[in-house]
């Protein structure tokens, strides 16, 4: 296969309520996006979207008729973060094969403003609208709050281990100025915020923003005239298992873990031919603390049950020796489903994260979650 | 208690034809998941073929009710503002030996959060299934006190 790079990525600024619709977000991100490639919207020829939520709110030809896009490629895998995740996957079949040259992917939610965002989503699916809505079981901190208090009862995790990945988290997103969140955080203020289902508390849980992200791609041939430095495309993996959004937070293929994580890495390690000791930095989908926690352990950093020791004694800051989420994850920087942990990966190999830059970053993993599917992307310097 | 107020919200009437067994026999005081005629393994949540052979042949199998609390938690936050006045309540997982592979969401009756402890046996409550929801507690012990 040809390799790739993303040369270009741009964002809107991360709020919990934006002034500006959904369509104009995505238009800003796009827009702010090619320009940082130091392209022209005519140089693109592939838009790419996830496959549930755009297609949805903004779909890919809007995006097409805004800026004039002669769409030769088109397409969309899986929804939210392992959809973002595996965006280069789709844009590097395209340019292998000839389909495209210059790919752009873009994701957006206005969840801020249109506040039953995230728990209208579940209502998609069938099952839980009939055997779980009706006993107030509606909502995704619920879900994860069962999840914890079992491996609570099976791995003996601790409330203060998950107050760990909180505080660090909110540490790293009060390094990078565009975090939505300005507060800091201490573990007295974690144990003292409001519980909304036991055991997780307010900051276990991600933002809620208003706001769009996007990346362009194209050969590494071509990146290297651009006038960023190429952060190259080392891996991409997908990964999933037969279980269905009904089931994947409360029946046994799905519950307490994480179905498509372990596959998904391996594929991306196995194509980028690296292992996880090549790894110097994590972003990881962390809708919620405890979510993080699994997907270290299934991604293969640490064994089932050992992820509490494994962040203890790696250190997940920015100066730690395993850094995860360095713009402060969906915990503390935004909830834009897992768009933004790729374009922080992107600057934090391009060397621009300023007071969040990770020493000596080379090689960058990005997991994205959308339960029971999974992406992971591999990123590099070139 | 907070727990009745519950049982006046609304429920969605736009059920799948497969989920339709469950609450017919609910509203008669039995509890009942989808087995395969072919294999004889149970599924959940029902689907219209087998999930483990593919057989088309998934009957209604009704069981004991007793089963063991897999999970709990005790929303404390209106997530749907129909709630508000119903907080908190709890939402428990339950196991069930002659039901292997089925996890059921449901409402924990009777007691408050902090009585309850994995593992702990539980039966299904029919007193409130006027809309077909099953509800559990905690199994009562001759004593006077739960298990």
């Amino acid at each position: 296969m040809t390799p790739i790079a993303i040369v270009g990525v741009g964002e809107t600024p991360a709020v919990r309520r934006s002034e500006k619709s959904l369509r104009a977000l995505v238009v800003e991100a796009v827009s702010n996006a090619i320009d940082d490639a130091g392209l022209k919207a005519s140089d693109v020829d592939g838009i790419l979207s996830d496959g549930l939520v755009m297609p949805t709110t903004v779909p890919r030809d809007f995006v097409a008729a805004q800026f004039g896009i002669d769409r030769r490629y088109d397409g969309g895998m899986s929804f939210g973060g392992a959809g973002s995740a595996c965006a280069p996957q789709l844009a590097q079949l395209a340019i292998s094969s000839g389909l495209a040259k210059v790919v752009v992917y873009y994701f957006g939610v206005d969840w801020g403003t249109r506040t039953s965002g995230p728990y209208g989503f579940h209502d998609l699916y069938a099952g839980k609208m009939a055997f779980e809505k009706p006993y107030g079981f509606n909502a995704q901190p619920s879900y994860f709050a069962l999840w914890a208090r079992r491996y609570m009862h099976d791995y003996g995790l601790t409330e203060r281990d998950l107050a760990t990945i909180a505080v660090t988290q909110r540490q790293s997103a009060l390094r990078n100025p565009r975090s939505q969140v300005k507060k800091p955080m201490s573990y007295d203020d974690y144990f003292a915020a409001r519980v909304v289902s036991d055991p997780l508390r307010v900051p276990d849980c991600c933002l809620i923003t208003d706001g769009a992200a996007a990346f362009v791609m194209t050969s590494l041939e071509r990146a290297r005239d651009l006038p960023k430095p190429p952060v190259r495309v080392l891996g991409t993996g997908f990964g999933s298992e037969p279980v269905n959004g009904d089931d994947a937070f409360t029946q046994p293929g799905g519950m307490m873990r994480i179905p498509g994580a372990k596959a998904a890495a391996e594929r991306a390690l196995g194509q980028a031919g690296l292992t996880h000791a090549d790894i110097d930095f994590a972003e990881i989908y962390d809708c919620f603390s405890i979510s993080c926690l699994l997907q270290i352990e299934e991604a293969g950093f640490c064994k089932r049950g050992e992820g509490a020791a494994f962040i203890r004694e790696k250190g997940i800051g920015i100066d730690g020796r395993f850094p995860v989420n360095t713009h402060g994850g969906l915990l503390s920087h935004s909830y834009l489903l897992g768009v933004e942990h790729v374009i922080e990966a992107v600057r934090q190999l391009r060397g621009d994260s300023g007071e969040a830059q990770v020493k000596d970053a080379r090689v960058g993993f990005v997991g994205g979650l959308s339960n029971p599917d999974y992406g992971v992307l591999l990123l590099g310097k070139d | 208690m907070a727990f009745s107020c519950l049982a006046k919200i609304e429920m969605n009437q736009s059920l799948s034809p497969e989920f339709v067994g469950f609450f017919d026999n609910a509203r008669r005081g039995v509890l009942s998941f989808p087995r395969c005629g072919a294999c004889a393994r149970f599924h959940w949540y029902p689907m219209p073929r087998c999930p483990h052979c593919r057989s088309a042949d998934v009957r209604w199998q009704a069981v004991s009710g007793r089963g063991e609390l897999f999970s709990f938690t005790s929303v404390k936050h209106a997530f749907d503002p129909k709630r508000a006045d119903s907080l908190p309540y709890t939402v428990g997982l339950v196991t069930f030996v002659d039901a292997p592979s089925v996890q059921f969401v449901t409402n924990i009756a009777d007691v408050p959060a902090e009585a309850l402890t994995i593992g702990m046996p539980v039966e299904a409550v029919f007193d409130q299934v006027e809309d077909g929801r099953v509800m559990f507690r905690p199994v009562p012990l001759k004593s006077g006190g739960i298990a």
